[in-house]
């Protein structure tokens, strides 16, 4: 660790700058703007905005939405990760060309994957052929309410291959071991899982969690590719709110807004902090 | 002895995940390979497909077309020789990448340098900082952002996407995570050998973190490739400036017969990049802290 070098300033300056102008400066600027009522003296009205914007039916429902929507994915994304990753390590070296394919769709464009995803999702589409050879129904997943589903799926399908490779990397530091011993001892792979794997990831699933969660607040590019600006009210997300917002030039609106939002974001941001606060402690 | 019963366990256990790794990879390859495959089809028999979509007729379903009735490069023809706008868009998304990256390998690494090899006050209010933006949706500074690029006169011009980009909290984030993991007598060696903390940083630091240079590069690869909210905000007057991640919806929907070849084309340099880079993705999450 270097300590009192000149150098220092010419690593840190050039982008601790950058970042202040283009990410600091906005986001401090934005909570006076969510305080002020966007005349021409501005003049500080405190909390009306927000008064004004929670009460604002759009908003609820772009909260709520971002909430559900967040809700439902997060868990999968985390579970269906976690699940995969295990799988994984069991095949060892030869698990290299699943995790390459798991991991691809992260880098691909949702908008230019938007026009097979609405073929399979259409009406007479794959999708709905196999619903029938099931027996059920055929499902209007573009048209109605369901159309969560395809757009959650378009979501998982695009990260978890990330969370995968975050997972793996964590497993990798478990000593196989442990799971020998606890064969050893007649435990199952799911009580494996349970006892061994989980406790010693803890940290790792941690962030998977919030990362997930963070993420799926930002659920918006697909909803947008599908739905437009003003898609239905299932699946009006907050950015929805924002960026509507944002085109009508109600500036106060759009920053009360974000910083509801970003409130719930803070959240989980505190916890992962006091987490990393707690184990600095146990270090020492 | 390790018992023949938890050694034939752990078999079935391997031949039941890979059965199941088997599946969910092929479903995953699915919509990519589909995307392919069409834009093989003549443009008349794509157009022709896709017309049978929203009709609510219960009898009837879409067909499964896996083979066209004769292989075609028309849809690519039109697209890159026909049609100079979608090569324009293409053109567009690659500066606007090129540009980004080229800002990101130069300001990312230093800061994320100094943020884990030196000890200074307020180190860790910055790292506090770069967490928090990460974190954020692009739409909570937007209309601030706005504010600040119509001060600097950057409102309405490509830099106005690029810069912000350029020093993306995340990947200082995740180089930093790495950095701090690089173990610490690798940089005392050097420094016995009398190199400074420049010298370090270049010959040391610089190499070893090849991996996570390479994840970054892919995964920013991919963020500036598909970047959607920042060029809509920043360049709201000049459609012929935006990258083709904004103006893709809009130009497919226009040209039914060509949408999968142009898909295809935009998928192509993002798998391309991530061919070339996933054994870094790989590595360079796995060598960093995150906990």
């Amino acid at each position: 660790m270097f300590v009192k070098k000149k150098s220092l300033w010419l690593f840190l300056l050039p982008g601790l700058l950058g970042l202040m102008v283009f990410h600091l400066v906005p986001f401090i600027g934005g909570i006076y703007y969510s305080l002020t009522d966007g005349t021409v003296n501005n003049n500080l009205v405190w909390f009306q905005n927000y008064q004004r914007v929670w009460a604002n039916a759009a908003f609820q429902q772009g909260l709520r939405n971002s909430l559900e929507l967040s809700l439902l994915s997060t868990p999968l994304i985390f579970l269906f990760s976690f699940i995969l990753a295990i799988m994984l390590k069991s095949l060892r070296e030869r698990s290299l060309p699943y995790r390459n394919i798991l991991l691809m769709p992260y880098l691909v464009p949702s908008s230019a994957l938007l026009i097979i995803w609405m073929v399979l999702f259409d009406y007479g589409g794959i999708v709905n052929r196999l619903v029938t050879a099931l027996g059920f129904e055929r499902v209007m997943w573009l048209e109605s309410g369901a159309l969560r589903v395809p757009i959650i799926l378009l979501y998982v399908w695009k990260n978890v291959g990330f969370s995968v490779v975050i997972f793996s990397a964590a497993l990798q530091s478990v000593p196989d071991e442990f799971y020998e011993y606890a064969a050893l001892e007649g435990a199952g792979p799911v009580r494996q899982a349970r006892s061994i794997t989980l406790p010693l990831i803890m940290p790792t699933a941690f962030l998977v969690f919030v990362l997930a969660w963070v993420n799926a607040f930002k659920i918006f590019k697909e909803v947008y590719f599908i739905g437009g600006a003003y898609p239905r009210d299932e699946v009006y997300t907050l950015q929805h709110f924002m960026n509507n917002r944002f085109a009508k030039l109600e500036y106060q609106d759009v920053t009360t807004a974000a910083y509801s939002f970003a409130l719930i974001v803070m959240v989980f941001f505190a916890m992962i902090y006091m987490r990393k606060g707690v184990r600095g402690v146990d270090r020492h | 002895m390790i018992g023949i019963k938890a050694h034939r366990r752990r078999k079935t256990g391997r031949v039941i995940s890979t059965l199941v790794l088997v599946i969910i990879c092929a479903l995953t390859l699915l919509p990519l390979i589909l995307t392919f495959l069409y834009s093989f089809f003549p443009m008349s028999e794509m157009k022709a497909f896709l017309a049978t979509r929203n009709s609510y007729d219960q009898t009837r379903f879409m067909d499964i077309l896996l083979a066209p009735s004769i292989v075609s490069l028309r849809q690519y023809y039109d697209l890159l020789i026909d049609k100079p706008v979608y090569l324009s868009l293409f053109m567009n998304s690659v500066k606007y990448t090129v540009a980004i990256l080229a800002g990101q390998i130069i300001f990312i690494p230093t800061l994320a340098y100094a943020l884990s090899r030196f000890r200074f006050r307020g180190r860790e209010a910055i790292f506090f900082m770069v967490m928090m933006l990460m974190l954020l949706p692009f739409q909570v500074t937007m209309a601030p952002s706005v504010l600040t690029m119509r001060t600097l006169g950057l409102m309405n011009t490509p830099w106005a996407v690029i810069l912000p980009m350029m020093f993306a909290p995340f990947y200082i984030f995740l180089m930093r995570q790495f950095m701090v993991g690089i173990p610490p007598d690798m940089i005392e060696a050097a420094l016995i050998d009398g190199a400074g903390t420049v010298r370090s940083f270049f010959h040391v630091i610089l190499p070893l973190s090849k991996p996570i240079l390479g994840a970054a590069a892919a995964l920013s690869f991919a963020d500036c490739w598909n970047m959607v909210e920042q060029p809509l905000i920043y360049l709201a007057n000049q459609q012929n400036a935006m990258p083709l991640s904004v103006m893709f919806n809009s130009l497919s929907s226009s040209e039914q017969g060509v949408i999968f070849a142009s898909a295809a084309l935009y998928i192509m340099p993002a798998l391309l990049i991530y061919s070339y880079f996933q054994e870094d993705i790989l590595l360079g999450i796995q060598l960093s802290d995150m906990k």
